[in-house]
């Protein structure tokens, strides 16, 4: 199991728009920020080598448009997600009462193999700006209702948690990974088997 | 392998036909049947193809002494430089050690082919041999079972023909080898060659790029045998050739002894796909097939035809036949080497006589879909009919000898056709389409005397295709009766037949139309006959529907993929104009001042052509811009004059702040609205109760403050919440501070309108704050409001309006004025408004007032006020009104209207032009506020509120690193777009418009126009966002496009499969690719793209992506990128783009299409 390593993983970053998505991978990967993104349009990805549990592994984390009427542009990139990021304003309480459609169409559209126990991570950004208006209980209890999703506060702009946001959401990833790989072996097999019955004797075949 | 130098190019040319040829034959096998069995005849035809063109030319001595030259022998050789070589080289020698019997045919050159397999078409025999083989088993006849180990050497021996270019071919490696050949030509060819052609080479690497992506398989079913083109002749073939010693009997071509053929006449009749053939001398019933028999009648004959079959330089001439049997009408030539003297041939000549039995036809005109007819022009030459079957494929010409026997043959085909199906077009419609043909002079028979006319005017080429006019099942069940009646009519123009006698007697064609003379005997036999066809019918029948309905969905697969091929021409042809503009000359520059001057005559342009040619070729001079834009985006119409236009932007400008003037209206609300939902959730926040029931917590408010509960306002009451007061002080603290700090506004501010942008704060936080600070204002500002509000005092009030005053104070003097936009949307409302007593300043602005005043129903507002308990709609007037009335003159409160639009303050307008303004739309305005006096519904308030609260947040990160947007220009694009959502609610913001936006107002630094141009701009754009269909339709075009004008893209996108749906290029047509360039580029751009619907392409953005990909190619190709890769690459890459040569690049592109479609 530990011998066959996949070294990617993929990670989607979903959200309201302007909750700050590009910003928190940007954080992420360049350790900068700017104010001068614009709203993103279409898609975009960065990659980043991480170390988790003692394995390099390289993260490609996904940006997506948040206005939802683009969600159905996203269904392509949802598909073979590792970790699914929800990421919410604290500022903005609509953006948090959002998570749960995203987590939602998510599911549906990415249709991972085991939708109770995929790795999700909710970020309650901006969390430097003091106009808060969602409180970290609020943010906890929900995260709890949806079987426990790590939840994290964090701001893009001072890089407050970002690190260890990502540290948890590459680990999380990675254990789905090494799940999937139990779970993928035994239909593999049967793949074969099949296989083996069909080229194998094509002459038999009297139809 | 013949080389002519005359001819040498000519030879590579039908090389090079015959290999595309195949390559689409077996395209559309794959498509129709989703899938190629290795075994294909069309595979192997297509191996022999390539290894024509690869023995062309191919120097011998290069490769060695003993494998004198045989590709195979290249391929060992140049195993050792081409890894693909080698890996195929590697397999090839072990099949062959596997079993050394193969080794001879598979490593011979094609000279030293066993006998057998000499030819192609004996390859395709004993492909299908293979195919007879399985059938037969099927029908379990104890013959099949020989026959299927017969032919399982056969098969073998087929596969392994042309074994190296088979292998590669399935291995998907055979364009690489074929590419390094053609790379390295000059060692191993002669110069003249074909491979070392620097086109042809090339040509043939690609064409054979498709095969390789093909899977083949070689799993057998049913369905691969039934649509195999030529699976029912080669069963055939190969019965008889295998048994072949006992068709001795037969030695005339002609019909001679009609008699004896009726008597021996099996139950078989050469053609049933099913049947077991049971007898023995199959040849010899083969034979007999040619004649009048009691199954089959025998339409028509010809001997001397000739055929030019696969792979044999000259046509052979042979005896034609047309045979019609119960339900199917048969086509058979058989060579005449065959007919003439079989018995007498030597045994040496057996090999020969085999490869002719492969050549014979056998047509069940069931499968053909289309006759060529093709004759010379202007003289009696005879002409040739070619058979194109429902696959596709073409069957050998068959080419008759002067006198008129090809129309005869078609006469009595359309003839037999009867009355199952016809030739359509018909042969002898009144139509006139039988004028097609040109009928000889000597013909005896003359059908349609007038087409001897105009000679030379005939055209002399014509397709019909057969159809099929009702489905053969319906007569199944009667068909024993229709062939007793058929077959009644058959015996007598035999005996007529069988009088004339000489086998080149054929004009005397036999027909139904003739009349029966029915003799006992032949009544008798023919009685005795169905009751032998009783027995084997219902099999029969079974087996032929079976048959019927695999060929008809194989058909109608393939049908759907011809019309899919069409369409993808059509379609492309679609993309771009049939007319070609000239280019511009080498001294032209584009749209230059002088030549706007010089278009521009008396200030109206005329030659849109001229003007549209000269942007698409060149752009426009940037100074030009703002004045050439409106034409290009359709605004101004060519031959306006000047007055015309100034006009329509006067009209425009009103219409624009018409619009602008009620959304405001409703923004306040909004803001309102968010504010106290703001400060609610803040107060929640920091009382600690937020996780409670907000539901309950608004209700009890309510409750307490006794008021009747109001949807819009229903938040007011949180104000008085407890737990707020704690909180408010703070901020009110802080607000205090912010207003000794002689700041005019406070930077937290956010107001309805222009508040200058840098004095906004430009973090997300600005509702919020300016919530806040709003709700600490509330209290304190109950017991002074009124007076406040008429003293007109710099009171830090947190009502929008009066932030507006402060706003304008430093800019206008008068203090009237300061009531600003906000008020001024009053007007539009109903009239009545306008008359309310000036003593009403309860209502000013603050929410608790305005909600308790429509509480409390003002006598003066019933008319346009809903009962309160529908609660749900909004009096917005209210607040503007006040404001007038405070401003003790509205006139003034309107004349303020043109302060937001600052960039028109220097038009005459003045007030009247305003009041029109605002009174228009009362009438014309399409507005869903309109409509309803100003009463808004808590649904439009709360799609528009959620609408602007999106704008702000893009509108804010909106280039605002671009000069243009670094200070209060922002507002204007804000405004413009806003305006467009709320005459567009139903398409409402989506992220991008803003991008859309702000070229034009940089251009333009003007709302109303910018607004009008975004308007006509939106007409194409609005299809790509995700409510509109264009943009699959885009990625579909651009695959098109790439699999059409870069192939080697293509495979690489479609190697790649997730490329398909084309995400990269999603930014770029969204945005007209606004983000993939830097501003002048965007500009030029976006012209060229304007003008080329005019001029070129109505899609001239696909062109732009192809020409952005183009670009890239040989990056994207050498990394061999993915999905990934490319939207990676490709986001990286934007703004640094070279616009112009991209732009070059896409002009040339069209031009490249639509020569491509000039040409076809």
């Amino acid at each position: 199991m530990s011998g066959r390593k996949k070294s990617l993983l993929k990670v989607i970053i979903l959200g309201d728009s302007s909750v700050g998505k590009t910003s928190l991978m940007n954080q992420y990967v360049n350790k900068r920020f700017s104010n001068q993104y614009k709203a993103t349009i279409g898609a975009d990805f960065c990659t980043k080598e991480v170390v988790v549990n003692d394995r390099v592994v390289t993260m490609q984390i996904w940006d997506t448009a948040g206005q939802e009427r683009f969600q159905s542009l996203g269904v392509a990139f949802y598909r073979g997600a590792d970790c699914c990021v929800l990421v919410y304003d604290v500022t903005a309480p609509n953006s948090f009462k959002n998570l749960d459609s995203w987590r939602d169409e998510f599911l549906i559209q990415a249709s991972p193999r085991d939708p109770e126990h995929f790795p999700f991570v909710v970020l309650g950004n901006k969390v430097d700006l003091d106009n808060r208006q969602v409180s970290t209980r609020r943010a906890q209890q929900w995260c709890q209702s949806k079987n426990d999703i790590p939840y994290y506060e964090t701001s893009a702009k001072e890089g407050i948690n970002v690190e260890m946001a990502f540290q948890v959401i590459a680990k999380n990833a990675l254990e789905l990974e090494a799940e999937a790989e139990v779970i993928n072996d035994f239909p593999d097999q049967i793949t074969l088997g099949s296989q083996n019955n069909r080229p194998g004797n094509p002459d038999n075949c009297q139809c | 392998m013949v080389q002519g130098n005359a001819d040498g190019s000519d030879y590579k040319e039908r090389l090079i036909a015959s290999v595309k040829k195949e390559v689409k034959q077996l395209m559309e096998e794959a498509v129709t049947k989703k899938y190629v069995h290795e075994e294909s005849s069309s595979v192997t035809s297509l191996c022999g193809a390539v290894e024509a063109c690869l023995s062309q030319g191919l120097r011998r001595r290069a490769l060695g002494l003993f494998k004198t030259s045989s590709t195979t022998a290249l391929l060992h050789k140049i195993a050792k430089s081409c890894p693909e070589a080698e890996h195929i080289s590697k397999l090839v020698q072990e099949i062959e050690a596997s079993d050394p019997s193969k080794r001879s045919s598979s490593s011979s050159d094609s000279f030293q082919r066993p006998p057998m397999l000499k030819k192609s078409s004996s390859n395709s025999m004993s492909t299908g041999a293979n195919a007879a083989a399985t059938s037969s088993s099927a029908s379990g006849s104890a013959s099949a079972s020989i026959s299927v180990s017969a032919s399982t050497s056969n098969m073998s021996l087929a596969s392994m023909k042309y074994l190296w270019i088979r292998l590669a071919l399935y291995e998907k490696r055979l364009t690489k080898i074929i590419e390094y050949l053609v790379g390295n030509a000059s060692s191993f060819y002669d110069r003249d060659s074909l491979v070392a052609d620097p086109d042809y080479g090339s040509i043939l690497s690609s064409l054979l790029v498709g095969p390789c992506a093909l899977d083949f398989t070689r799993a057998k079913t049913a369905d691969h045998y039934w649509t195999d083109p030529h699976a029912d002749e080669l069963v055939q073939r190969h019965r008889i050739s295998s048994c072949r010693r006992s068709s001795s009997t037969c030695s005339r071509p002609a019909i001679i002894n009609f008699k004896r053929s009726l008597n021996t006449s099996s139950d078989e009749a050469g053609t049933g796909s099913f049947k077991s053939i049971a007898s023995a001398s199959v040849a010899k019933d083969y034979v007999e097939s040619l004649h009048q028999n009691a199954k089959a009648t025998l339409l028509y004959g010809k001997n001397n035809v000739q055929v030019l079959p696969k792979d044999v330089a000259e046509p052979m001439p042979g005896y034609l036949s047309l045979h019609q049997h119960i339900q199917t009408l048969t086509i058979k030539w058989t060579p005449n080497q065959l007919m003439n003297g079989y018995t007498e041939a030597e045994e040496a000549d057996d090999i020969d006589k085999d490869t002719f039995w492969a050549y014979a036809l056998n047509i069940n005109v069931d499968e053909i879909v289309y006759v060529h007819c093709h004759q010379s022009r202007g003289e009696d030459s005879g002409g040739t009919v070619i058979l194109v079957g429902q696959d596709g494929v073409q069957r050998p010409p068959i080419h008759f000898p002067e006198g008129g026997h090809m129309q005869q043959f078609l006469s009595c085909l359309e003839t037999g056709l009867l009355p199952h199906g016809q030739l359509d077009p018909p042969l002898w419609s009144q139509r006139g389409i039988g004028k097609m043909f040109l009928w000889p002079r000597s013909m005896r028979r003359r059908i349609l005397p007038s087409v001897m006319e105009s000679v030379d005017e005939t055209p002399i080429d014509y397709v019909f295709r057969i159809v099929s006019k009702s489905r053969h099942e319906e007569f199944a069940a009667t068909h024993s009766i229709l062939d007793f009646v058929r077959s009644t009519p058959r015996r007598a123009q035999l005996s007529s037949c069988s009088t004339t006698g000489s086998s080149d007697c054929s004009n005397k064609s036999l027909s139904i139309d003739q009349f029966p003379l029915e003799s006992p005997l032949l009544l008798q036999q023919q009685q005795q006959q169905q009751l032998l066809q009783a027995q084997s019918t219902s099999i029969e029948m079974v087996c032929s529907t079976m048959r019927r309905q695999i060929i008809s969905r194989a058909f109608y697969g393939w049908l759907a993929y011809c019309r899919h091929l069409s369409t993808v021409r059509t379609h492309l042809s679609g993309l771009v104009h049939g007319r070609i503009t000239p280019e511009m000359k080498a001294d032209e520059e584009g749209l230059t001042k002088e030549r706007w001057q010089l278009l521009n005559v008396d200030g109206v342009l005329e030659n849109a052509t001229e003007f549209y040619r000269l942007v698409y070729f060149g752009g426009v001079q940037p100074e030009l811009r703002q004045e050439v834009w409106p034409y290009l985006l359709g605004h101004y119409a060519f031959g306006s004059t000047a007055e015309d236009r100034r006009k329509q932007d006067e009209t425009c400008k009103h219409y624009y702040e018409t619009t602008m003037s009620e959304w405001l209206a409703v923004d306040a609300i909004v803001q309102q609205r968010e504010k106290e939902k703001t400060a609610r959730a803040v107060a929640k926040l920091s009382s600690g109760s937020n996780s409670g029931n907000e539901r309950t917590v608004r209700a009890a408010d309510l409750e307490a403050g006794g008021e009747l509960e109001n949807e819009v306002f229903e938040d007011i009451s949180d104000i008085s919440d407890p737990g707020d007061l704690e909180f408010d002080e703070q901020q009110q603290q802080q607000q205090q501070q912010q207003q000794q700090a002689e700041c005019v506004v406070s930077g937290n501010h956010l107001s309805v309108k222009p508040i200058p942008r840098a004095m906004k704060t430009s973090t997300d936080s600005g509702h919020v704050d300016e919530g806040e600070g709003f709700n600490e204002m509330d209290e304190p500002d109950e017991e002074e409001h009124n007076a406040k509000q008429q003293q007109d005092q710099m009171h830090p009030e947190s009502e929008d309006q009066v932030e507006y005053r402060k706003l304008e104070d430093p800019l206008n003097p008068e203090p009237s004025c300061s009531a600003s936009t906000a008020s001024s949307y009053e007007t539009v409302g109903p009239g009545d408004v306008h008359q309310r007593p000036t003593s009403d300043t309860r209502s000013v602005l603050s929410p608790e007032y305005l909600s308790a005043d429509d509480l409390q129903l003002p006598d003066d507002e019933d008319a346009v006020k809903p009962p309160p308990p529908a609660a749900a709609a909004v009096i917005i007037t209210k607040a503007s009104v006040d404001i007038s009335n405070w401003e003790r003159s509205p006139k003034a409160a309107e004349g303020d209207q043109m302060s937001p639009l600052e960039e028109q303050a220097g038009e005459s307008g003045g007030a009247g032009v305003n009041m029109d303004a605002l009174q228009q739309p009362k009438s014309a305005c399409a507005s869903p506020a309109s409509s309803n006096g100003g009463v808004y519904t808590s649904e439009l308030l709360e799609q528009f509120g959620l609408n602007l609260h999106r704008i702000e947040k893009d509108v804010q990160r909106c280039d605002r690193n671009y000069w243009y947007f670094a200070n209060e220009n922002l507002d204007k694009l804000r405004n413009v777009i806003s305006t467009y959502v709320w005459e567009h609610l139903d398409v409402g913001y989506m992220q991008g418009m803003c991008d859309l936006v702000a070229p034009l107002l940089v251009i333009f630094d003007d709302e109303s126009l910018s607004y009008s141009c975004f308007c006509k701009l939106m007409e194409r754009m609005i299809e790509n966002f995700p409510s509109g269909g264009a943009m699959d339709m885009h990625f579909a075009n651009m695959r098109s496009l790439i699999q059409i004008l870069d192939s080697e893209m293509y495979d690489l996108m479609d190697s790649n499969g997730d490329y398909t749906h084309f995400y990269f290029c999603y930014r770029w047509f969204l945005l007209d690719f606004k983000r993939e360039l830097v501003y002048d580029d965007v500009f030029a751009t976006w012209e060229v793209i304007w003008a080329a619907k005019h001029i070129a392409s109505g899609h001239f953005v696909l062109f732009l992506a192809l020409a952005l990909l183009e670009t890239y190619r040989d990056i994207i190709l050498s990394n061999s990128m993915d999905f990934t890769d490319v939207i990676k690459f490709f986001n990286e890459m934007a703004e640094r783009h070279n616009a112009q040569s991209v732009l070059q690049l896409a002009r040339s592109l069209v031009l490249q299409l639509q020569m491509i479609i000039e040409n076809k």
